[in-house]
């Protein structure tokens, strides 16, 4: 009944927006914004590929052999305690949930991205969609409107598995993620070139060729509309007309205002700086760029290639991608909270599996799915607490025991999406988004 | 030379041209070529001397260098006599029948489609990329009554089509998402196919050999057992959807709720592939798959050990002397026992043409899904096992069937439902037909992927078709979204094809061609049909309206119309001069809008 409310006062709006106040003044973007405060969900997968280390970051064994030089510190919430090297983060506790019981049979990376992704073994019958796909389908049909001028599902600087790992699955290619790449990867390093610009994130094939101005642009533009107006008139079959409504939409996107969402230069220096000149701090401010424009899902990834598969110099590399970590996510969860956007967000950090307890010769850590973290924050998630826990040693789960399906279940219920919604595969089969079991206690 | 030729609305065009070929050699020595070697760096006189070739194959219609891969036999005398009164008499049978179901339904079927949309169609079914411009010129010029049935059976002919089907078959036999396999195997499966369908194999054998395939050097199949992880219940429910049309697998976990299989006759199906196991061949680094009597299926949570039984035959069948299970199958399968292979067979094949199946979708002909036409999908079982399988010779029949002459333009028959097959239907190229067309017409290079440089065409396909990935969408849904649009309008492939300094632009370059031709090129490498006038003029103000800043000097220099053709004493000088950049970009972004139309996507 909401959602029918909502709807009326978004259609409004945009009438109000495309005659009263007339193009030069209209406010799109903040007609967007309004929109997706009032009505959408959204899900933000911070994906950290490689596999990040549990114990260096938030299930911390101080005392014990296998806890490694990084220190535990304080946060906002009393009792919760991380990794020193995410202090930002720290203060953002109380929106916070750590679940330190996750446990996943797959220590292979490809065959853990898309368990984690996907919740499903690759190699079986059915192709099973990434979380990112079902969720971003489900998010969009529960709207009950027309698409909006963005895809619904964004990916940023996706990793090596991106194409098992973000595939549609049996829901089809109209569900893919759009892909934003992470262009030159030379500034994933702030601490060595911090006089450098901030890295560049592009978006595949958004922008027209170059060598094309705006004259031969339109000109083709116009000679195309033609060629399909000429040919549906004499073949309006459903193919032909998709056809043409996707190409529509997509030539649209290529000239709407909502693609500024992609254009990070909009934003004022002190902003892009306080995410973090890398890759995955602008991917961040991208994400609060699109939720704002009504996008119901995005992934940021962290790791370019396999960041976190620390096999060796282990503390170093935690501790630099867990600065890269700290500056986007906690400029993310602020700046959403400051625009009310953060209680219709939630976010997700997950990786392949978690890393041995074991520090190898080295001074690295293995793969290790037998127990690890995830955290879970912002909207839905009942924040300041850790769920589940392992032993001294970090070999095992001792309590409150977690795999992919009920992460991917706990994860829907948050959103508010009901996990046994079905969506049909190939053969009129329905198939449950998830199967595991909703874990109460993480929900507000 | 007369010519003439029905374009696409059915009116007539026809025009005089007088061959050049004395002035364009004279002029070769007369350093035309020296305008392509002021523009070009590299290479200039291969360039130039390529051009001239392709332009003379693109104008004259001589298959001069029409791709390597057609390597097609005579066009006469393709079937023998008595094949063709077999296949002469089905056509008939089939053309009754349909007829029949047209009165029943009271729908008027739609008129004859066109010769060029014919070219279009026969080619992307059979072969598997729209025909190259020669080809649809030469087909238009073709004035012989019989010409639609020789490019049919020229088509079966060519290693185009098998290479066609071997493709098709991979896409249907592998799962969508393959998940971590060997590229090798991929490869070594489809060399298998494409063997088996060049040598146009009974598709009983195929698929006999495909079932029973194992051991060394027999490799090509094995991806399809490991691939499905040598689990008996995943092959089954593959084996019996591809090949038996049935869908099976639901009676994995229960009784099949609208159907009469039960979870007993899945299981006992399954027992089939019970005894497979996979062995890692080192030599070629490709996977074996091989027997092992013995091993037994069970049922789920239980230790009952199941028989093998075919599906929907009450009694158990006798044991194997050897207890080669696989074997023991096929040869039940190909049976005229077997009351489902054959009529999965013609059902798959009708789909593969007309878009949709007699039973649809084409591998749920379960009981709770009826034909639209039960009698002549039992007539086209029939024969095909009468014809002893022969896949070409089903294909040539389907083929000539009225049904598949008929026009996809919607008049008269918009009320006709798809399961008439009163209209044909557009159906959406799959990503490999696009690419394949764009490759052999507009970027102009070979297909055929044992060529020297195709390590990198492959690498570039492989990009395109992973971007455009469509899973077993029917042919007549468009299974893409923004993402997908969006590579198309501003991605590489389209990119390279219409900024290219290679391919089918520069190729229109050639100085001895006019507009019209050129205009007419793009028209036929992407849409293989001839322009309307309307169209024709649209894309002539598209050039004129990018000339306009050129100096009229320039443009005296470079703009000719079509009439220079009958001016055969014009002075070579003028006839040899180069299109201007401004017009070369206005071209390429004709071709650019063609390549991204609907019209382009589909097979009419």
């Amino acid at each position: 009944m909401n959602n029918r409310q909502v709807f009326d006062r978004r259609d409004w709006m945009r009438l109000a927006a495309g005659t009263a106040c007339g193009v030069a003044t209209s406010p799109l973007s903040s007609v967007l914004a309004n929109a997706a405060k009032q009505s959408g969900r959204h899900c933000v997968l911070l994906w950290m590929s490689g596999g990040p280390s549990q114990i260096d970051t938030f299930d911390m064994k101080p005392g014990h052999v296998n806890g490694g030089t990084i220190k535990p510190i304080s946060t906002a919430v009393p009792g919760i305690a991380w990794s020193e090297h995410l202090p930002r983060l720290a203060k953002e506790a109380k929106s916070i949930a750590v679940i330190r019981g996750m446990s996943t049979k797959e220590g292979d990376h490809e065959r853990g991205t898309v368990l984690m992704r996907t919740g499903h073994v690759p190699g079986g019958a059915v192709v099973y969609p990434s979380m990112g796909a079902s969720l971003s389908k489900s998010l969009t049909d529960s709207l009950g409107t027309e698409p909006l001028s963005l895809p619904s599902y964004v990916s940023i600087s996706p990793g090596p598995f991106s194409r098992s790992a973000t595939g549609p699955g049996f829901l089809g290619p109209k569900h893919a993620a759009m892909l934003v790449a992470a262009a030159g990867q030379q500034n994933d390093n702030p601490g060595q070139d911090a006089v450098q610009g901030f890295a560049q994130l592009r978006v595949d094939f958004m922008r027209r060729s170059m060598e094309v101005d705006s004259g031969r642009y339109r000109s083709r533009i116009q000679f195309w509309q033609q060629m399909q107006a000429d040919f549906l008139k004499d073949r309006p079959n459903a193919n032909v007309v998709a056809h043409d409504t996707v190409y529509q939409s997509a030539i649209r996107m290529m000239e709407s205002e909502a693609s500024e969402a992609f254009d990070l230069d909009a934003e004022p220096d002190s902003v892009r700086e306080s995410y973090g000149r890398d890759s995955f701090g602008q991917g961040c401010l991208m994400a609060r760029r699109l939720i704002e424009r009504g996008v119901s899902m995005i992934e940021v990834n962290l790791g370019n290639g396999l960041g976190w598969d620390t096999h060796a110099d282990n503390f170093t590399q935690v501790r630099r991608l867990s600065e890269q970590l700290d500056n986007g996510w906690s400029a993310l969860m602020s700046e959403l909270r400051d625009r009310g956007l953060l209680e219709r967000t939630t976010i997700v950090w997950a990786g392949e599996f978690g890393r041995t307890p074991k520090i190898n010769n080295n001074g690295g850590r293995d793969h290790f799915p037998q127990a690890f973290s995830c955290v879970l924050a912002g909207g839905g998630i009942a924040g300041g607490q850790v769920y589940g826990a392992t032993s001294q040693d970090g070999s095992e789960v001792t309590d409150g025991k977690m795999d992919q399906q009920d992460l991917l279940a706990t994860l829907c219920q948050a959103l508010g999406v009901n996990p046994s919604t079905e969506h049909m595969a190939d053969g009129g089969r329905p198939i449950r988004i998830a199967e595991g079991d909703v874990i109460d206690e993480l929900l507000s | 030379m007369r010519w003439k030729s029905v374009d696409r609305r059915g009116g007539l065009r026809d025009g005089t041209v007088k061959t050049p070929i004395a002035p364009i050699i004279g002029g070769i020595g007369k350093g035309l070529c020296c305008q392509f070697v002021c523009r070009q760096r590299r290479d200039p006189l291969r360039r130039g001397v390529s051009i001239i070739l392709w332009a003379l194959a693109i104008v004259f219609a001589e298959s001069i260098l029409t791709s390597s891969l057609l390597t097609g036999s005579p066009l006469t005398g393709s079937l023998s006599a008595s094949e063709i009164a077999s296949v002469d008499q089905a056509v008939t049978r089939i053309n009754a029948l349909l007829a029949r179901g047209w009165e029943r339904d009271g729908v008027t079927p739609a008129r004859v489609s066109g010769d060029s949309e014919f070219c279009r169609r026969i080619w992307l079914d059979l072969a598997g990329v729209a025909p190259p411009v020669a080809e649809v010129r030469s087909f238009l010029l073709d004035a012989r009554p019989h010409k639609r049935e020789e490019l049919i059976d020229r088509l079966l002919r060519s290693s185009m089509h098998a290479r066609h089907m071997a493709g098709r078959w991979n896409d249907i036999l592998l799962p969508d998402d393959l998940g971590p396999q060997s590229r090798a195997n991929v490869i070594e499966l489809n060399r298998w196919l494409r063997t088996q369908f060049s040598d146009n194999i009974p598709y009983d054998h195929l698929v006999g050999r495909f079932l029973t395939a194992g051991g060394d050097g027999n490799s090509g199949p094995a991806i399809f057992y490991t691939a499905h992880s040598l689990a008996p219940e995943k092959i089954a429910s593959a084996t019996s959807r591809i090949f038996l049309g049935l869908q099976l697998q639901c009676a994995q976990c229960h009784d099949h709720p609208f159907d009469r299989w039960t979870q007993d006759e899945f299981w006992s199906y399954a027992a089939f592939f019970g005894q497979l196991e996979s062995r890692q061949d080192r030599r070629s680094r490709t996977t074996l798959v091989i027997d092992r009597p013995g091993r037994e299926v069970h049922f789920p949570d239980s230790d009952r050990v199941m028989q093998p039984r075919y599906p929907g035959i009450k009694q158990r069948p006798d044991k194997d002397p050897a207890d080669n299970r696989r074997r023991q199958l096929t040869i039940w399968l190909a049976s005229r026992d077997n009351p489902y292979f054959a009529r999965a067979a013609v059902n798959r094949a009708w789909g593969h043409l007309f878009a949709r199946g007699i039973v649809d979708p084409v591998d749920a002909m379960d009981a709770d899904n009826p034909a639209s036409h039960p009698e002549l999908l039992a007539y086209l079982a029939d024969y095909f096992v009468d014809i002893r399988f022969d896949l070409r010779l089903l294909y040539a029949t389907l083929a000539r069937t009225n049904a598949y002459q008929l026009t996809s333009i919607a008049s008269n028959t918009k009320n006709a439902p798809a399961y008439t097959f009163a209209t044909m239907r557009p159906k959406t190229l799959t990503p490999q037909q696009y690419y394949d067309s764009l490759v052999q017409n507009v970027l102009r290079q070979s297909l055929d992927s044992d060529n020297s440089d195709s390590a990198m065409r492959n690498v570039q396909r492989e990009q395109f078709l992973s971007r455009m990935r469509a899973g077993s969408g029917s042919p007549d849904q468009y299974p893409h979204g923004i993402v997908q649009a969006l590579g198309l309008l501003n991605g590489p492939e389209i990119g390279m094809a219409t900024t290219g300094q290679n391919g089918l632009l520069v190729a229109i370059e050639a100085p001895f061609l006019s507009d019209r031709d050129r205009i007419e090129t793009l028209f036929l490498a992407t849409l293989s049909r001839l322009p309307t006038q309307q169209e024709f003029d649209q894309c002539l103000q598209m050039i004129d309206a990018t000339m306009k800043d050129d100096s009229s000097a320039d443009r005296n220099a470079t703009e000719r119309k079509s009439s220079d053709w009958q001016s055969s004493d014009r002075d070579l000088s003028n006839r040899g001069a180069a299109v201007s950049n401004q017009k070369a970009a206005a071209l390429g972004d004709i071709l650019w809008a063609l390549l991204n139309t609907a019209e382009c996507a589909v097979s009419p």
